[in-house]
């Protein structure tokens, strides 16, 4: 069996749960720390669920691949979706400060990614977007 | 998610059971618009029974803060597991909700706003 066989998962909001179970399957699979898949969970479903809201121009269906390895004490994670290009980590930081009035209701999903995760890179290739995260698991 | 609607004396209290994410926020946003506007004054949304929060949670919960805040209204959050009350940390969101651990105390302090 192929401990780490991609998901793949259709451009709806519906595949939530379907991403949460993968690292839960996966975080039994590679024996990893509760935290770390708790962290790696929420990551994925604030990219995928960016990927899936502001990724299309169409109604379309679309695939979207995610892979999640452990490579030493790391778990690294790939979202993957040809949709148009959108580096999230190109948007302005989040406001985590202002007061109730002034608070934007937006921008907290990638804000949490990047506070969750060790390391976040984007890359553009083949008309593909591909976002990469990586979570330590040790401290 | 479910969500439980109750009452104690003048506090509506919201109870939400299972995952908070972009797929079952928009029922919650609905639900807590609906109630403000039908002229909801004094609102808990009891938190005990949340596994999971995402930042689509996140925000319909600011929104209703908000919402509340215009109309002269109080919100109290209360029963935060510790998974989701690092989230609000991440977020910010501590210092701008009022939390509780349980809903009696929650509707214990927005009934003595009322004093």
């Amino acid at each position: 069996m192929n401990h780490d066989a991609p998901l793949q998962l259709k451009n709806d909001l519906a595949e939530l749960d379907n991403v949460g179970r993968f690292v839960e399957e996966m975080g039994k699979r590679h024996h990893l720390p509760l935290a770390v898949v708790r962290a790696v969970g929420l990551s994925l479903d604030e990219i995928v669920t960016n990927v899936i809201t502001h990724g299309y121009d169409d109604h379309d269906r679309h695939d979207i691949q995610i892979r999640l390895t452990v490579q030493g004490d790391e778990v690294v994670t790939e979202v993957e979706d040809d949709g148009r290009p959108f580096n999230p980590l190109e948007l302005p930081d989040a406001d985590t400060t202002s007061s109730l009035e002034d608070r934007p209701v937006g921008g907290l999903g990638i804000h949490l990614v990047k506070c969750l995760m060790d390391h976040v890179e984007y890359r553009r290739t083949e008309g593909r977007n591909l976002l990469i995260t990586r979570k330590k698991m040790t401290a | 998610m479910q969500i439980t609607q109750s009452k104690n004396q003048s506090i509506d209290i919201i109870a939400l059971q299972g995952k908070l994410d972009a797929g079952t926020a928009p029922a919650l946003e609905q639900k807590l618009m609906a109630m403000i506007d039908q002229g909801s004054k004094q609102l808990v949304i009891n938190l005990e029974g949340l596994q999971y929060i995402s930042s689509a949670g996140l925000r319909v919960l600011l929104m209703t803060a908000k919402k509340m805040k215009g109309a002269s209204g109080k919100l109290a959050l209360c029963g935060l597991q510790e998974n989701v009350k690092e989230i609000f940390d991440l977020a910010g969101f501590t210092t701008i909700f009022s939390i509780y651990a349980s809903a009696s105390e929650a509707s214990g302090a927005l009934l003595a706003t009322n004093k």
